[in-house]
């Protein structure tokens, strides 16, 4: 048995004090279990599951934590962080390391929600309200798919269900409010 | 009875169908909806997992609005908006958050904004006496299976659910409307909800399971109360059918256009033919149009 001294064992805790910090959610007190990835409907196309996300935090594990893509295949379903006994909200866990991924601008495998988070946002920002016909216009576009759900869309449209025109609305409050954010920030 | 009303932006394109019918139902229970004028986004699936702080600040910003309009509570349909106002209420609690938000809105939040989706409205401030008077045409032996998704129930701490696991509001306004609800699996499984536009496939695979329980106990139709449920239900059966061989054909509505139809709503004020998988065989073959 090889002996190791006390010193050579270290736990970075710098990325779960990082989470702790942003959510107020305690990684710590996970103890594997594994009910949140027992629930996890999405778990069949995760790298690893919720369970093992969760000790990487704990480790500091920060390249296992973020780059793979477990955090971005978490549809925000919320049934890990209703039957954690321990009372973690995994979901928000899971939130925080995408925000510090994106922040950050750390390379990931993130499934394209990246793109679909800021085409979104920029919606928000300038109309105020969701543009279904552009968001996924350009989202197709740009993840170069541009026919993705051609026959569905067009179904849609004919039902009226899909609006090519933007809500046209004044953008000043909403600009507003992302500018105050933006300087919060800095 | 005046209730503040935030269709959000999935009940103006995408689930019109949910707008329409909760208005008749509204009407017809003489529930007053009074829209939340100029009301935002409420930053629904990618505010909470982009930024913090705008995902709290959207919602806040449409319970100041609703404020503004002499506004106590605010009815949102949509499940996804019901939860970011939810979750926004409960986050509000903490003051450094709150302090936070209250800068980008340059007002103040209000505090007791009683926020409720549509089954709340329903079960809480109207009551099932007052739904069964309603009805002129009974559904029975329709056999419903009632879906709730996720963000109807969950997380709990936030919603304040007492039956996440097996909700069963729904299925007793169907009884009320003499329909049969059914006992299945899946109630509360996740559709997969805007993967659709990002990672289609596990929309496929989650919703499938979904369709094949709903199927086993031979349901006649799925009551939904959700629009992001609804367009994947109804919208990608014949994409399912395609990659997984089956022949799914399941009617989805909203439970709101159910109600509509028992109170002798006609079928084209609910925007029954709006749907993608057809209903009109479903409610001919039981005489309910």
């Amino acid at each position: 048995m090889k002996v190791i001294s006390q010193n050579e064992i270290k736990i970075d805790s710098t990325l779960a004090e990082e989470v702790a910090k942003r959510s107020g959610e305690n990684v710590f007190l996970c103890y594997q279990c594994r009910k949140c990835a027992s629930g996890c409907p999405s778990r069949s196309f995760m790298d690893s599951t919720p369970t093992e996300l969760m000790r990487y935090v704990q480790l500091g594990m920060a390249d296992e934590a973020m780059k793979g893509n477990t955090a971005w295949f978490c549809v925000s379903c919320q049934t890990c962080s209703t039957r954690c006994p321990q009372d973690i909200d995994i979901a928000h866990v899971i939130d925080t390391l995408r925000i510090i991924v994106q922040e950050k601008k750390i390379k990931a495998e993130t499934n394209n929600i990246r793109l679909f988070n800021r085409i979104w946002m920029i919606a928000m920002k300038y109309i105020g309200r969701m543009y279904e016909a552009g968001l996924v216009g350009s989202l197709n576009f740009l993840t170069l798919r541009p026919f993705k759900d051609m026959a569905l869309g067009v179904k849609m449209i004919k039902k009226g269900k899909i609006k090519m025109i933007p809500p046209i609305r004044n953008p000043l409050p909403t600009m507003k409010m992302f500018s105050r954010a933006k300087g919060l920030k800095k | 009875m005046k209730i503040g009303y935030y269709p959000g932006c999935s009940l103006h394109s995408t689930g019109i169908e949910y707008d329409l019918s909760t208005r008749k139902v509204c009407d017809a229970l003489g529930v007053e909806l009074a829209e939340v004028s100029e009301w935002v986004c409420c930053g629904s699936s990618p505010a909470h997992q982009c930024d913090e702080l705008m995902s709290i600040a959207l919602p806040a910003q449409n319970m100041v609005l609703a404020q503004s309009d002499g506004l106590k509570e605010i009815c949102a349909p949509c499940a996804s908006c019901y939860s970011r106002l939810k979750i926004a209420k409960e986050r509000l609690k903490d003051v450094a958050m709150k302090k936070d938000v209250e800068h980008v809105l340059a007002a103040e939040c209000p505090q007791d904004m009683e926020i409720l989706h549509i089954l709340d409205v329903i079960m809480e401030k109207v009551g099932l006496d007052a739904v069964a008077e309603k009805v002129v045409q009974s559904l029975s032996g329709v056999k419903v299976a009632c879906y709730y998704g996720c963000l109807m129930t969950r997380p709990p701490k936030m919603t304040g659910k007492r039956d996440f696991e097996n909700p069963q509001e729904m299925e007793s306004v169907m009884a009320a409307l003499g329909a049969e609800p059914l006992d299945w699996n899946l109630k509360t499984f996740c559709c997969g909800a805007s993967f659709a536009l990002t990672k289609t496939e596990v929309v496929l695979e989650l919703t499938k399971k979904i369709l094949a329980d709903a199927a086993a106990v031979e349901a006649d139709v799925i009551a939904v109360g959700c629009p992001l449920c609804h367009a994947n239900l109804d919208g990608r059966q014949p994409q399912i059918n395609e990659k997984f061989s089956t022949d799914f054909n399941i009617p989805i509505m909203y439970f709101t256009e159910l109600m509509g139809l028992a109170f002798g709503v006609k079928p084209k004020e609910l925007g029954l033919f709006k749907h993608l998988t057809d209903v009109d065989d479903f409610l001919r073959e039981r005489a309910l149009i």
